[in-house]
């Protein structure tokens, strides 16, 4: 049954994701990973070739899954101040409640090798763009070409630290400073500054 | 003096051959080897390679991050004393490209221990940023990590110019760097000004 092989594939696809983030990259094996998965080692290298195989897919997986909840839950969020607000919202949620999985995401990656870092800013370069319609707010503006990189790089530091700490569950409590960091490109402090209080009071 | 000098051979060669082969493929006999050592000699210095890839990593963000602050002095006022911080971090990252991507691209490699090494070195920085809060029209409404959220813009634009290989023409940047910097504390409009000013 085809459907069956998809999703012993998927259940090891979600394991690697999940131990890689509990006990690092370069710490977790293929042993690891099929036992999170509950499947055998026969079935593990019937779909990869190895560990970094695995993880190379397991990581384009769940940068698509991330995005898709993403687009989902703001693609009819209007103005764009709102719309970012809610993808911001939405990622945060789920580093927040699937620590392992924003470890993962963030910070291990940088550990399985050039291929995979090439994975992780491809992901980034996809919020950038996602986020490229905030120039249309201001049309008069000059405003430099690489706003979106400061703005993705300003908020990415910050997660990252707070991952590295080990506060992934306490995210949601950084997202007025976040949205802060996200919008001081485009609106400037003082339009910035309102929509970090209004999210303070929201939270 | 004789140790020192291995010591730093072992570090210089933790850079050159990290650079070259990778973090992961670089081996204790390939250090050895670059630096001039011997193995005993290495490990009399460093429990593994790990250490010696961390203290590396230490010794490079200490030159940066001296080479920046003794700029920045050279200026009385921010933003002039931030500009000129960054401008001698950019050259000097230019001159060095080994260091460069090591310092701000690659440094994952080697695991957790050199991800908190990386966040630390880019934390000294703070000082360039922080002094904008006095000249922020909105000073006191902006949030404690602004600096925090400037360095990571800067640092964003920097590490996508090392990854697309454009390390040498990193100063060119110094414009983009500057409006990173001066937005959050002045707004995009007074950032777009001051950065012609300071052209």
């Amino acid at each position: 049954m085809a459907t069956d092989i998809e999703s012993r594939r998927d259940a090891i696809l979600t394991a690697m994701v999940r131990v890689v983030g509990r006990k690092g990259y370069d710490a977790t094996s293929v042993a690891d990973v099929i036992e999170e998965a509950g499947t055998s080692r026969t079935t593990f290298y019937k779909h990869f070739d190895d560990k970094h195989d695995c993880f190379l897919a397991s990581y384009e997986r769940m940068v698509e899954q991330v995005f898709d909840t993403i687009v989902a839950e703001c693609d009819g969020e209007r103005p764009w101040v709102s719309r970012v607000r809610k993808g911001l919202e939405t990622l945060i949620q789920i580093f927040a409640l699937e620590p392992e999985l924003a470890r993962t995401a963030v910070v291990e990656v940088a550990a399985a090798g050039a291929d995979a870092r090439k994975l992780h800013w491809d992901a980034v370069n996809r919020f950038k763009g996602y986020l490229e319609a905030g120039r249309e707010l201001e049309p008069g503006k000059e405003l430099p070409e690489q706003i979106s990189v400061m703005a993705v790089g300003a908020v990415s530091g910050l997660i990252f630290d707070e991952l590295v700490a080990g506060r992934a569950e306490q995210l949601p409590e950084l997202m007025p400073d976040l949205l802060f960091a996200m919008l001081v490109p485009y609106l400037g402090p003082g339009a910035a500054a309102d929509e970090m209080r209004r999210a303070a009071q929201a939270a | 003096m004789v140790a020192r000098s291995q010591r730093e051979r072992a570090l210089d060669a933790a850079v050159d051959v990290v650079a070259e082969k990778g973090y992961a493929a670089t081996t204790v006999a390939d250090l050895t080897k670059e630096a001039g050592i011997s193995r005993t000699t290495f490990y009399e210095m460093f429990p593994d390679k790990e250490a010696c890839f961390l203290a590396a990593y230490d010794a490079a963000a200490d030159v940066l991050a001296r080479r920046v602050a003794a700029a920045f002095e050279t200026e009385a006022v921010w933003p002039a004393r931030a500009r000129a911080g960054l401008e001698a971090l950019l050259g000097s990252l230019a001159d060095e490209p080994a260091i460069a991507r090591l310092a701000l691209v690659d440094f994952g490699a080697a695991g957790p221990a050199a991800q908190r090494r990386y966040r630390a070195a880019l934390l000294r920085m703070t000082p360039l940023f922080d002094e904008g809060r006095d000249f922020a029209p909105e000073g006191r409404r902006l949030p404690p990590n602004t600096s925090r959220m400037a360095i990571g813009a800067v640092v964003g634009l920097i590490a996508d110019e090392i990854a697309a290989g454009r390390t040498e023409q990193l100063p060119g940047l110094l414009p983009e760097i500057l409006f990173a910097t001066l937005s959050p504390y002045l707004g995009p409009e007074a950032a777009t000004r001051g950065v012609s000013e300071e052209r």
